[in-house]
């Protein structure tokens, strides 16, 4: 395993100050702390060459998993093994072999070319000229930014830079890439030209990912295992087709109708999602799906009609609501 | 060499930055020229200043000006506010490379630069304007000046780098910056030379870090100090820097496990 995390919890104590001045004065005499259970005995394991989404609300504990993963965080319990090493030892070793890429961070300098960055990397991470020239020219490709190198950073549009993000924590050829977030803000052409770099990425360099995003998209095109995170707590972990499965606990019926039929008349048969003649979509519990079908069938006069699972962006909606 | 190509990267970027670099210059400049102008005035007036003729007062702000552009770090700033408060820190934790180099690369081109820039007002006022400014030029006592002020500039970085992580633990942190500043401004001889002290005041200000940042290296240029006595206080320099050393390490051991980046 490339990673194991055993138990792994985080706690931050937080200071809660009263409300007025009041509030303030009372603050010098007794302050009360509130300690917040950022992750709570997370347990999981990730093989080489993997890529593993990474899902929750905000607040869940994605990102605060992520930065113990790459040492940032000092766990309060449990263990961390990433590529063999303990990751808050923060030994150099270590920390060649991985990067963290947070999409509303910025580690390039403001003021001059992005290539200076990639340069400082290169000595920093100690790559040979040769690998560092291969590197950075399959980078440049893969990611179309050629023309843009010698553009000061503060002159790039937001997706250029986190382009330019991608390569200056890539220079290195880690094995062990953390995402998080990282098609915040992109439009949806620039967070189609990131995924299909992580994808590509992931393939050519048998790389291990592990993927936090709040678009559902991201997880949908990139990642076939996704853990689901809410209040510090994995809820799920395993295959995106099998989350639907054990969550749904509906599934949607689409007809399309020969003629006219009251809306009303489909409330016998489930809940009508919408009615936009002659097509109307009806959520069905998941169990009398079949029987739903038929009843439409019968009584009503179809054109078409599709049995379907029901969006996963829902599914996890509602995984996180029920919670 | 990998660490001397790491600094000249950090050297274009604070040269690309010239421009606030000259601002932030101005500011080392104008405070003690105003001094200067208010102790020409008192001298025109007949006041005298013990041992320190006005050419001597002349050459101490000249060299003020240069020793504060050179000198005196302001690390702690980026220290606390960008990378504590705002996250920056994120980027050096995840580099196999020390923090505190990274910093010292990062904030010396700006002390040379600014220091480049106070050693043409002094080459200005001195040939341009024709101010007599003394200051040594023994070669064995200049190079012993040189290790007094690359001393001096090691214990700013390292105190300011510790006032910077402070942050770790305040909410802030500007208090304790500011309470340091005004205690450098008056014991590390910004407002004028410790000689003119009351003795008691003085006393106290040798037993702190501050004038041997900024002050001694200074009466030592203008040739003030005998060779023992530059040698004494470069000991008591190292002294201080190995205990900034200890602190640092202690400190940032410690502090790093607080920090927490969190929401960025």
């Amino acid at each position: 395993m490339i990673i194991s995390v055993s138990h792994l919890s985080k706690q931050y104590e937080i200071y809660k100050k009263e409300a007025g001045f009041i509030g303030s004065l009372k603050s010098l005499v007794s302050r009360k702390y509130e300690t917040v259970q950022a992750v709570d005995d997370v347990t999981f394991e990730i093989s080489e060459g993997e890529l593993v989404g990474f899902i929750g609300p905000n607040g869940a504990g994605k990102t605060t998993t992520l930065k113990c993963l790459s040492g940032l965080l000092y766990p309060t319990a449990g263990k961390i093994e990433v590529l063999g090493y303990t990751p808050f030892d923060r030994k150099y070793a270590y920390l060649k072999q991985i990067a963290l890429v947070m999409g509303q961070k910025n580690q390039l300098w403001w003021d001059l070319p992005a290539q200076e960055t990639f340069l400082l990397n290169k000595e920093i991470y100690e790559i040979p000229d040769d690998v560092y020239a291969y590197t950075l020219g399959q980078l440049v490709e893969l990611l179309d930014v050629k023309h843009l190198l010698q553009v000061q950073v503060r002159k790039l549009s937001l997706g250029e830079r986190m382009k330019m993000e991608l390569i200056a924590a890539l220079l290195h050829n880690p094995k062990v890439l953390f995402l998080d977030e990282p098609t915040i803000g992109l439009d949806v052409v620039m967070q189609k030209q990131m995924r299909d770099f992580v994808k590509n990425y992931n393939e050519l360099q048998k790389s291990t990912i592990l993927l936090t995003s709040h678009y559902m998209e991201d997880v949908r095109q990139l990642a076939s295992r996704v853990i689901i995170i809410d209040h510090g707590k994995i809820l799920y972990d395993g295959k995106l087709d099998n989350l639907v499965k054990k969550f749904a606990s509906h599934k949607v019926l689409s007809v399309v109708l020969d003629s006219y039929v009251e809306r009303n008349k489909f409330e016998e048969i489930g809940t009508v999602v919408s009615y936009e003649y002659p097509k109307v979509v009806i959520r069905v519990k998941r169990k009398d799906s079949n029987t739903a079908a038929s009843s439409l069938l019968k009584k009503f006069p179809v054109d078409d009609l599709n049995i379907e699972e029901p969006d996963i962006e829902d599914v996890i909606r509602d995984v996180f609501t029920k919670k | 060499m990998r660490y001397v190509r790491i600094f000249f990267y950090y050297f274009q970027g604070a040269f690309a930055e010239r421009g606030r670099s000259f601002v932030w210059f101005l500011i080392s400049f104008l405070n003690p020229l105003i001094l200067l102008l208010f102790w020409s005035g008192a001298a025109k007036s007949g006041a005298t200043f013990g041992q320190w003729t006005l050419s001597d007062l002349a050459s101490y702000y000249f060299l003020l000006i240069i020793a504060d552009a050179l000198l005196d770090a302001h690390i702690e700033e980026t220290v606390a506010r960008i990378d504590i408060q705002e996250g920056g820190l994120t980027k050096y934790l995840v580099q196999p490379f020390s923090y505190v180099i990274q910093k010292l690369f990062e904030e010396s081109p700006w002390r040379m630069i600014q220091g480049f820039f106070g050693i043409l007002v002094f080459l200005l006022f001195r040939f341009g304007f024709g101010f007599v400014i003394s200051i040594q030029t023994d070669p064995s006592l200049v190079c012993l000046c040189v290790v007094m002020m690359i001393s001096g500039y090691a214990m700013s970085f390292l105190f300011k780098m510790i006032l910077g992580l402070s942050a770790l633990w305040t909410t802030d942190y500007r208090g304790l910056s500011e309470l340091v500043g005004v205690l450098m401004l008056i014991f590390a001889g910004f407002v004028m030379p410790l000689e003119f002290f009351h003795p008691i005041l003085k006393q106290i200000a040798i037993l702190l870090p501050f004038p041997y940042i900024i002050y001694f290296p200074i009466i030592a240029f203008q040739g003030k100090l005998i060779a023992i006595e530059m040698i004494k206080i470069i000991l008591i320099q190292w002294v201080w820097i190995c205990g900034f050393i200890i602190i640092y390490r202690k400190v940032w051991q410690r502090g790093v496990r607080l920090y927490t980046g969190i929401g960025q």
